[in-house]
């Protein structure tokens, strides 16, 4: 039962996406339709897979195996740990809540639809691969719908359509917007993204070919390799920071995040949530069953490298988050100076902060997504994310507004949200390991107090500019229940968190005792980066 | 040398799908000669019947299992002739399927368009059994004699005849130079057929040779530096034409190179992995950044099919059994995509005339089903999952890792992020852009026969492979004990892997 939960976990988005090539275009109630029944459909099975993983027996359940190519080692091979559970079901809301966002969309209903689809449905394939050609595949496979995405349902930064070159021509018309790395438009965030993270896979498949070649067996499955291969010395240093850089670009850690605020930026609501939401997870996710999975004593030597980045991530994007002036830009950079606390848990090597860790990750899927959706909300208002010339909207959306404010507060990590829980864990397990990343972590969060709280004042109170006037709440039931979804969990899980707590911990502890206890590796070189 | 050209009836066996169709291909002119009210469309199907039932032929062949020699080895039919004949009749099909609407446009000659077409494919089904140099040097020419006319077809058209000049000129001079290079290895070897050379001690006289008969090869699939005719060419051919030339002869000549070298020049491995890593390295990269400066689909997709060559001679640079597994799984991958994508353009051509990709401006409002073909077609060139052509570059890469080359492997990986952006230039022009006129495309039958079997060859080949590789995989069991090392293959790979 628990099997086939999964497996319509991942193949309900697929099937959706291959009827609605079937349904014409002109009839979009059906459309939506089809994609929200879909989209149920994983919900409910991942809810059940969530629900139905056990604790106590622990490690890798509801497996299906399938011969796929003898030839290369390659199985179809899926099943959830008690990290992977947690993040279909967090893939699958913000699927199911992105359906309801999107709801308004007139423009080639159809396919849009298609692309969300697809794009969550690889997501959620990444996270129950337990064969390292599989997780590839679905990675790639999530990173090229969001070009059509972005580049077709997108949106411009302020002021874009207007900029024009030297020579006068509209810069959306120029050959080569590649390298106008001052551009806002659509087009360049989407190239750039799926540019950035192409790259990043490809580093990334570099060093799982380089564990295929070195590992005894010749085979993709993570399981195999997870047992008889050993990796030491220089080969274990390069491809650790093959795996760990190329997945962590998509993460997005500190120097590797430049394509993420500007792709937030772009990208329509449904798809940015998706995107800040779970998309960014699979490079924290990837790293965990790729790295912790078969490296773990490189893992062990290396992931302070994480431990000083985060620090950047946090810092940098704080900063940043607090200076801008474009609602996504806000959220975006929030997203991912965010993403450092998730490092920072990572890095520790701690039970507690491991644990956190992955909470975090998804509370983290669900505070965004919220603050992601309201914010689309607001620019298909007012056809601005421009916070300075908005204000005074919480008189025309009062519940909106509410809602806002809530999703603040998750993503503050107040108390009674599951961001709390995610965010205590973090900072209590890796104080002993990493004291002056806790401080900053701390600090990062009165700093998303402060850049949350002005966003929210310039978007709902004070003066209202009144060609805003005809801004209307969100009233029918479509609009609201994505987002009543989404606090829903998000207290839900704050209020009652020991099921999630211990389904993440049951995989979480046998895995960082493999890490911190396997016999101290005899290298001459690897501990070179850090004495 | 003494030929004894007796025939049995078991060896008029083998080469029974040549000699259906050259009494097939005869029966087509003979028709549209006699008849000469009958309809061109007509002659296509008659064609396309004549291709499949070879096809069936050769897939019951492969199915039961018949092999063997002819003429003194001259004529081999093994696994890998029988893979890349059925390679070339899939391509032929097609793009007999695909010309139909093309060929309206055509004032004379239409009835012997399908009939150089077939000839072509029938040149090329005698280059996948060449094992002799003789019959190396016959068969090229003679498949290439097809192509010269095809090329220039377009009578009225300057580009057109630019192009078959261009193709003529290169052609004779390689055609000169694969000559010069047989005489050259006969000379040292004394031999012609490949796998009595294989005892041969090295010579310059030997390694001259070879190389020049690796740039005729180079010529006929692409590789840099033997490049410089395909985006000209490509432009001025007709459409279909120029479909049928980025896939069949690539084919055709990729069989004689895996025999050549895996066969002739087994001993000598570390020498000719150098020159497919160089070459490789050189199409790939060159390949990809001359790709990103193109105004028209025709001379993209030509730059694409040099970067594609790169790619499998990543296959030949592994020199293994396992490269030419990959090899051949790539190059059915390559089929669908690329023919899929020629015949995107034909209908567009087709509809408004035009190759420019500022064309394809809002193809996607314009006809969703070109557009949506198109992006299948583009981003499985790019190697992205879950489609064909990222299965073939993983296998590849598998092949090229397992050889250890590891600057190879780095280079093709990056010219994979390089290439994804030209084809996303593409889609962008597609899918965002707003199309100039908006008037709906539509699509005619047989093209969207065409169309819909590249879909279905991109995604199966994407989504379930196996039984694809595994064909591959027994296609080329006779390679099996290339994978003996040699005395001078660790020092010389690993100069090559860096």
């Amino acid at each position: 039962m628990g099997q086939l939960a999964l497996l319509a976990t991942l193949f309900a988005p697929f099937l959706g996406a291959v009827v609605l090539l079937f349904v014409p275009n002109r009839e979009p109630l059906l459309v939506r339709a089809v994609a929200v029944a879909s989209a149920g459909m994983a919900l409910l099975a991942s809810l059940y897979v969530f629900l139905a993983y056990d604790p106590d027996q622990g490690g890798f359940q509801f497996i299906t195996k399938w011969a796929w190519s003898e030839e290369l080692g390659i199985g179809f091979h899926i099943g959830v740990d008690g990290i992977g559970a947690p993040l279909v079901f967090a893939s699958t809301i913000l699927l199911f809540a992105g359906v309801f966002i999107s709801w308004h969309i007139k423009d080639r209903t159809k396919e849009f639809y298609i692309f969300l689809l697809i794009l969550a449905a690889a997501t959620i394939g990444v996270f129950m691969s337990l064969d390292l050609f599989f997780l590839y595949f679905f990675y790639e496979m999530s990173v090229l719908p969001m070009y059509v995405l972005l580049g077709v349902w997108g949106s411009h930064t302020k002021g874009y359509l207007s900029m024009t070159d030297s020579e006068g021509r509209k810069l959306r018309d120029s050959v080569g917007f590649i390298l106008n790395f001052g551009s806002n438009s659509k087009e360049y965030a989407a190239m750039k993204l799926t540019l950035f993270l192409s790259a990043g896979a490809v580093f990334a498949l570099m060093g799982i070919l380089l564990i295929y070649h070195f590992s005894p067996v010749q085979t993709f499955d993570i399981l195999v390799l997870r047992e008889v291969a050993h990796f030491d010395g220089t080969l274990a240093t390069i491809i650790w920071l093959l795996v760990f850089f190329g997945f962590a670009s998509i993460a997005p850690i500190w120097p590797l995040h430049s394509w993420s605020p500007v792709g937030h930026a772009a990208a329509p609501a449904a798809t940015s949530m998706l995107h800040a939401g779970v998309l960014m997870k699979l490079g924290h996710f990837s790293i965990i069953r790729v790295a912790y999975e078969i490296l773990p004593e490189a893992t062990r030597e290396l992931m302070p490298i994480a431990a000083v980045l985060c620090v950047f991530s946090i810092i940098y994007g704080g900063f940043v988050a607090y200076f801008a002036k474009d609602t996504k830009y806000v959220i975006g950079y929030s997203s991912s100076s965010h993403m450092g606390y998730v490092f920072l848990g990572m890095a520790a090597l701690d039970y507690i902060s491991l644990t956190g860790a992955v909470i975090y990750m998804f509370a983290h899927a669900l505070a965004t997504g919220m603050l992601f959706a309201m914010a689309g909300w607001v620019y298909d208002q007012t056809h601005t994310r421009d916070i300075p010339s908005l204000g005074g909207l919480v008189k025309n959306m009062p519940f909106l507004a509410g809602a806002f404010i809530i999703a603040c507060m998750a993503s503050v990590g107040m108390p009674g949200t599951v961001n709390f829980i995610a965010e205590i864990m973090i900072i209590v397990g890796a104080w002993e390991k990493y004291p002056f990343q806790v401080v900053v972590a701390v600090l990062g969060i009165v700093l998303t107090m402060a850049y949350l709280f002005k966003m929210m004042r310039g978007l709902f109170y004070g003066n209202m500019s009144p060609e805003y006037a005809h801004a209307r709440d969100t009233s029918q039931w479509v609009d609201r229940l994505p987002l009543l979804v989404m606090i829903g969990c998000s207290i839900f899980f704050g209020i009652f968190p020991m099921h999630f707590y211990n389904v993440v911990r049951s995989t979480v502890v046998p895995m960082l005792d493999r890490i911190n206890q396997v016999a101290p590796v005899v290298t001459q070189n690897t501990t070179g980066l850090f004495p | 040398m003494t030929f004894d050209l007796t025939l049995s009836s078991s060896d008029l066996l083998l080469l029974a799908p040549e000699i259906f169709l050259t009494i097939w291909l005869c029966v087509v002119l003979a028709v549209d000669f006699t008849f000469k009210q009958i309809d061109h469309e007509n002659l296509a199907y008659l064609s396309v019947g004549g291709v499949i039932a070879t096809l069936v032929n050769l897939i019951w062949f492969d199915y039961t299992g018949v092999q063997g020699a002819l003429f003194k080895d001259m004529f081999v039919l093994d696994g890998v002739a029988i893979f890349f004949k059925i390679f070339i009749l899939i391509a032929t099909a097609l793009v007999l399927l695909a010309s139909i609407d093309y060929v309206k446009s055509f004032k004379f000659f239409r009835g012997e368009y399908y009939f150089l077409v077939m000839m072509s494919a029938l040149g090329m089904m005698f280059m996948a059994s060449a094992q002799d140099l003789l019959s190396v040097f016959v068969t090229l020419e003679f498949s290439t004699f097809g192509f010269y006319i095809l090329v220039a077809y377009l009578r009225e058209d300057q580009k057109s005849s630019e192009a078959g000049l261009k193709f003529f000129i290169l052609g004779v001079f390689t055609a000169g130079l694969l000559a010069y290079g047989i005489s050259l290895v006969y000379g040292e070897t004394g031999t012609l057929v490949f796998s009595e050379m294989a005892a041969t001690p090295g010579s310059y006289g030997l390694a001259i040779g070879f190389i020049m008969i690796f740039a005729a090869l180079g010529f006929k699939i692409g590789a840099v530096p033997f490049h410089s005719w395909i985006p000209d060419t490509y432009q001025g051919a007709p459409t279909p034409i120029t479909a049928f030339l980025s896939i069949a002869p690539k084919g055709a000549a990729l069989a004689i190179l895996i025999r050549m070298f895996y066969v002739a020049l087994a001993t000598f491995k570390p020498m000719w992995v150098l020159l497919f890593v160089v070459a490789s390295i050189l199409s790939m990269t060159y390949g990809n950044i001359v790709a990103i400066a193109q105004k028209n689909i025709k001379r993209l997709l030509a730059y694409s099919g040099i970067a594609q060559i790169g790619n499998v001679m990543i296959g030949l640079a592994a020199g293994t059994k396992q490269g030419s597994d990959a090899i051949l799984f790539y190059l059915l991958t390559y089929l669908f995509a690329n023919l899929g994508a020629f015949a995107v353009v034909i209908g567009v051509s087709n509809l408004i005339k035009s190759d420019e990709i500022e064309d394809y401006n809002g193809l996607n409002r314009r006809s969703p089903f070109l557009a949506a073909a198109m992006l299948l077609f583009l981003l499985s060139l790019a190697g992205v999952p879950p489609l064909a052509g990222f299965i073939g570059k993983l296998y590849i890469f598998v092949a090229a890792i397992e050889q250890e080359l590891y600057t190879l492997l780095i280079v093709g990986l990056i010219n994979i992020v390089i290439s994804m952006y030209y084809y996303l230039v593409v889609v962008k022009k597609m899918y965002i852009n707003e199309p100039h006129d908006p008037t709906p495309l539509s699509v005619s039958a047989p093209l969207k026969t065409v169309i819909f079997v590249s879909i279905a060859g991109t995604l199966l080949l994407g989504i379930y492979p196996k039984p694809f590789i595994d064909w591959a995989v027994s296609a080329t069991l006779m390679f099996s004990n290339v994978n003996a090392p040699t005395a001078a293959v660790p020092a010389l790979a690993s100069l090559a892997g860096g």
